[in-house]
């Protein structure tokens, strides 16, 4: 193997829970840039992907790779054996259940026009999933990522500093978040205000400064 | 419901011998890169190549049955639900399928910029016409080509091929210089190109 490339085996790759789905989040594993891709597992009964509807211009590509689904899509209902494609435009309601064990369906998405530029919500999610399993390393270092990746977005720097105020990482903490509030002042101000991560950090003297 | 197996998917027999299943272009899909591949005759399933020109990451990912994939002169066998991500556009990658059944699904693009459809998408298409002496259609379908990519050399050069086939000496002469102006390796593929043959004795044919 070299450094200019990757493989991955979706069954058995790092999976996470989200919202009542399980998230196989494969452009944060392999570091895909030009189109957001990932998978959902789950097994017969189980949802694949959370029922959602996409934004304007945004297209999904679902492909059932292994296993059965039942996708709704819009008021249609209809039965995908491995090896099914179904596109999805945007502004239409989108569902899927598995129909057998071990089901996995591959998804591309994108937005029309658009340079894709991923949201970090994959991130947010297995950060949240360490959380829940008392990762606290392993969620750090899915922040300093997002951070070094999306120097100039605000959440990011938030949650990371999050994670350093629950790591007990004051020093690290205050510099995140004041360059949270740099970014993002409006937008940060609420959390500030009121979020549990921050409890170990909110009786230092600087936290005043992002108060203000 | 917008839906398709992947056996229902156009099957286009390309040069090298693989398949190129549609896939973008069968859902009208416009946000990003898709296509499927299925072996031909040769066994072949993913053409031999580099991603220099274009810039793309690419991910490849093996629906059904198993497929021999060589990256950067490494070989690796992968089955279903297994992922190729060929980060670097510089490594030359390819594949061979090792079961008759199977099909990888790819998806690429330049990361930073939007998706544009891939000027290749457009020659592919033609190659069936192509093949069956269908000139007309070909030209049509390169001539569509060539106005959602105008002055695309690639598309310029396979035009000038069907017009020169077809005995329209003068246009297939002006789209290959311009192909050959555009991109000189057009002029060395140009020499060779057996569908030249009724203008290479021309003295306005690219030396």
């Amino acid at each position: 193997m070299s450094e200019g490339y990757e493989i991955l085996a979706l069954d058995e790759a790092e999976r996470v829970a989200h919202r009542d789905s399980t998230l196989i989040p494969v452009r944060y594993l392999l570091g895909f840039r030009p189109a957001g891709v990932n998978a959902w597992y789950a097994d017969t009964g189980d949802q694949l992907m959370p029922p959602h509807t996409e934004d304007s211009g945004n297209e999904e590509l679902y492909v059932v790779v292994q296993g059965r689904a039942t996708f709704t899509v819009g008021e249609e209902t209809k039965d995908a054996a491995a090896g099914t494609l179904v596109f999805v435009p945007a502004e239409v309601f989108r569902s899927a259940v598995a129909a057998e064990d071990g089901t996995i369906v591959f998804v591309v998405g994108g937005t029309v026009g658009q340079a894709f530029n991923a949201g970090g919500w994959e991130e947010f999610t297995l950060a949240e999933a360490y959380r829940h399993a008392g990762r606290i390393d392993d969620g750090r270092a899915v922040m300093e990522r997002m951070v070094a990746e999306k120097p100039d977005y605000w959440a990011a720097a938030y949650n990371a500093g999050c994670w350093e105020s629950m790591a007990g990482n004051p020093d690290a903490a205050f510099a995140h978040l004041r360059r949270a509030k740099e970014l993002n002042a409006e937008e940060a101000a609420p959390y500030f205000r009121e979020d549990t991560d921050l409890d170990n950090v909110r009786d230092d003297p600087r936290f005043q400064e992002l108060l203000g | 419901m917008n839906l398709a197996h992947i056996d229902e998917l156009d099957a286009i027999e390309l040069a090298d011998g693989f398949v190129w299943r549609p896939v973008r272009r069968h859902f009208g899909i416009q946000a990003f890169g898709t296509n499927a591949y299925t072996p031909g005759a040769s066994g072949r399933i993913v053409e031999e190549h580099t991603e220099d020109r274009l810039g793309h990451e690419e991910l490849y990912l093996v629906l059904r049955g198993r497929v021999r994939f060589t990256v950067d002169g490494n070989e690796h066998e992968l089955g279903p639900g297994q992922l190729v991500f060929v980060r670097d556009p510089a490594l030359r990658r390819g594949a061979v399928a090792v079961t008759d059944d199977a099909a990888v699904l790819a998806v690429g693009g330049k990361p930073g910029e939007p998706h544009e459809i891939s000027a290749w998408e457009y020659v592919f298409l033609a190659v069936p016409d192509l093949q069956a002496g269908r000139h007309g259609e070909a030209k049509r379908l390169l001539e569509e080509g060539l106005e959602a990519k105008p002055g695309n050399p690639a598309i310029l050069y396979n035009l000038a091929c069907v017009e020169a086939l077809s005995g329209e000496r003068e246009a297939a002469l002006e789209h290959l210089g311009t192909a050959v102006a555009a991109e000189d390796r057009f002029r060395a593929a140009a020499q060779d190109d057996e569908d030249f043959a009724s203008i290479r004795d021309d003295p306005r044919f690219p030396r």
